[in-house]
């Protein structure tokens, strides 16, 4: 089989589902726009890149919603200095944080869910301080037209950056040494720090990633809206999984590409577009993506034992046949 | 000295460093929290006023049979529920509905707590095939969010003025309130249930060494329902009493208890790979919490900073604790 062919192979559940969505929302609205979709919750899929790495280097970043609320508070706080470099300076200290964040795991060796639970709420104690525990507005409402811009046609700076990330990002974990150094810390820790792999560097990189991208995508929502609140991205987090885990990241680590990630997201946004469209409400959102987060969540599981029964039958007619 | 005489020495030095290491931590908490009332009583003013200590403990009251409930869950090795806000919801949510058809407050309260143990054995079961169960709950916590805005189009739930549901909130014997002896007691039975029970032996084994649990027979998934069943009925209870001293019930409400449960857990000491912890210590850390939330109230600390003071102490003992029990183990 080629190359090409075996591509399509190994994201071949992804591209189906992705089929169906995008070909039922045509269906129900003939004049739909794929394009479209994918672009007004581009930081959804910023950011769950981010998670992504931390679930490929086997943690889990629970903080980077309330990192996105804190960034976006940020940039509007420090936004009298110019909206762009407030944002720079907002992602600056989220990949920061989230170093010191992965420099404290490793050096503890506590559990990334207790670490992050802690700074979840720490991050939105933070966010709480800046905005005064109220919603904030840049003073100069028509800095963030900035952000309104269009690039050939129909990408926006927002939706650039956010595929500029994840080509970017796709790279520097596939073909960089410290890439592979987190897969390597994911798929099988010991061995990997036993061949010299280095545990502490990889989890600060791999937690600067994820800080830094729930920076992004907090800081530019905010940044694109002109305001940011204490309470922002509530369901961030669940959305995020969702996209993570509909697009094939394995949740025991070491397994999935940003190829995974962004067909998730792909799949997330049309249908979520789709939902908008029939005027459904945030709850009415928040209820479907726990819905498709336990199928997605019992499909793996089904698939799991089921190769596992299969692998055993294997092994067994193996044993008979050499007996 | 010989060479075994000095490894012997060594040992034993070793061994007293360990057993003060895991007396520290045992004792660390509780010691804090005199400390915390003792200083606040000096300091704080208004602090040792029978009118705050009683809101401490009725605050401490909620989170804290939350918290107590889901120590069944994290000693079993199964994390922390992120759903605790709207499973708490829901079943205020029926205690309000069928108090309202039955006229019953003891009706609705057996109710509410079958309803919210229905949605724990489901979880149980969804994460006894080996899902994780952070996940699992948040997914889950947001279905029963999302059932609950729909079904109540984000309005309030609140009895007639003929039905009587505040009963449980407003009792009181001796001037204690009655949830707060709720809280007292289910803590001490969760307590007696963890561990002098054959189910409770079993959930510390199963959170302690999984595969030990296994090979001795132990059924893990049967286990894991338990320890959701466990937890599901503190939160069953929590919701009867949040409903009867919130009267009037909204989908968007009590958003910060999923938090500060699973920061009581946390900061009581419970060790979230499990089988280390007790229902006794989240109970302190509830009242921990609590206090501390209660004392920059009193201060009139601002929203935002009051967040990001309970941020700062959740990493903070959380990370304490650790060391220590790293010191401890060693």
């Amino acid at each position: 089989m080629s190359d090409v062919g075996r591509w399509f192979q190994k994201y071949l559940l992804q591209f189906v589902v992705l089929a169906i969505v995008i070909a039922s929302m045509y269906a129900l609205y003939p004049n739909f726009h794929v394009e479209t979709s994918i672009e007004r919750i581009m930081p959804l899929g910023v950011v769950a890149a981010g998670l992504a790495v931390t679930m490929i280097a086997g943690e889990f970043d629970l903080s980077i919603a309330s990192m996105a609320a804190f960034s976006g508070a940020l940039t509007i706080w420090l936004s009298p200095i110019g909206l762009i470099p407030a944002l720079l300076i907002a992602i600056v200290v989220g990949t920061l944080l989230g170093m010191v964040q992965g420099w404290a795991i490793a050096r503890l060796g506590i559990s990334s869910l207790v670490f992050t639970i802690g700074t979840l709420i720490l991050f939105r104690g933070l966010t709480w301080v800046v905005t005064s525990g109220v919603s904030i507005r840049v003073s100069d409402v028509k800095s963030t037209d900035v952000f309104r811009v269009d690039i050939l046609k129909f990408l926006s700076p927002l939706s650039l950056t956010g595929i500029v990330i994840f080509i970017l990002l796709g790279i520097f974990l596939a073909y960089t040494r410290w890439g592979r150094e987190i897969y390597a810390l994911g798929g099988a820790r010991n061995e990997a720090i036993a061949a010299g792999v280095r545990y502490k560097r990889g989890m600060m990189v791999a937690f600067g990633i994820s800080g830094g991208l729930g920076a992004v995508g907090g800081g530019m929502t905010s940044a694109l809206n002109g305001s940011a609140s204490p309470t922002a991205f509530g369901s961030l987090l669940l959305g995020a999984l969702a996209v993570v885990l509909v697009g094939g990241i394995s949740l025991s680590g070491g397994r999935g590409t940003m190829v995974n990630v962004f067909l998730g997201f792909a799949i997330i946004a049309i249908l979520s577009a789709g939902l908008a469209g029939m005027g459904a409400k945030a709850f009415v959102a928040e209820l479907f993506t726990g819905v498709l987060l336990l199928v997605v969540l019992l499909f793996d599981y089904l698939i799991r034992t089921l190769s596992e029964r299969d692998r055993k039958k294997r092994l067994k007619k193996v044993a008979i046949s050499t007996a | 000295m010989s060479t075994t005489e000095a490894m012997s020495v060594g040992y034993q030095n070793r061994a007293a460093t360990r057993k003060s290491m895991n007396i520290l931590r045992n004792w660390a908490l509780p010691l804090l929290l005199v400390l915390l009332f003792v200083i606040s009583a000096l300091l704080v003013p208004n602090f040792s006023e029978l009118t705050t200590i009683r809101a401490i403990f009725l605050q401490t009251a909620l989170i804290g049979i939350c918290a107590v409930g889901m120590t069944a869950l994290t000693l079993s090795g199964n994390l922390f529920s992120l759903g605790v806000t709207p499973t708490v919801i829901l079943g205020a949510m029926v205690y309000v509905w069928v108090g309202e058809a039955s006229k019953s407050m003891w009706i609705a309260a057996a109710v509410t707590i079958v309803a919210v143990l229905v949605t724990g054995v489901v979880q149980g079961f969804i994460v006894s095939l080996g899902l994780n169960a952070v996940i699992v709950t948040l997914a889950v916590g947001a279905v029963i969010y999302g059932v609950t805005a729909l079904v109540t189009k984000g309005a309030l739930v609140e009895p007639s003025e003929k039905v009587d549901l505040a009963g449980f909130a407003t009792f009181a014997i001796f001037g204690i309130p009655l949830p707060v002896i709720v809280f007292v007691v289910f803590t001490a039975v969760a307590w007696l249930l963890t561990q002098h029970t054959l189910i409770g032996r079993k959930i510390f084994l199963l959170g302690a060494n999984k595969s030990a649990a296994e090979i001795s027979g132990i059924s893990p998934r049967a286990t894991t329902v338990w320890a959701f069943i466990l937890m599901s009925f503190g939160f069953g209870i929590a919701a009867v009493l949040a409903s009867a001293q919130i009267h009037s019930v909204q989908a968007d409400q009590l958003p910060a208890l999923t938090l500060d449960t699973v920061a009581a857990v946390l900061v009581g000491g419970c060790a979230v790979s499990g089988g280390d912890g007790s229902p006794i210590k989240s109970a302190i850390g509830a009242l921990f919490i609590a206090t501390v939330a209660q004392i920059m109230v009193l201060l009139s600390v601002p929203d935002g900073l009051k967040q990001l003071v309970l941020g700062i102490v959740v990493v903070a003992l959380v990370v304490i604790l650790h060391v220590l029990r790293k010191a401890g183990s060693r």
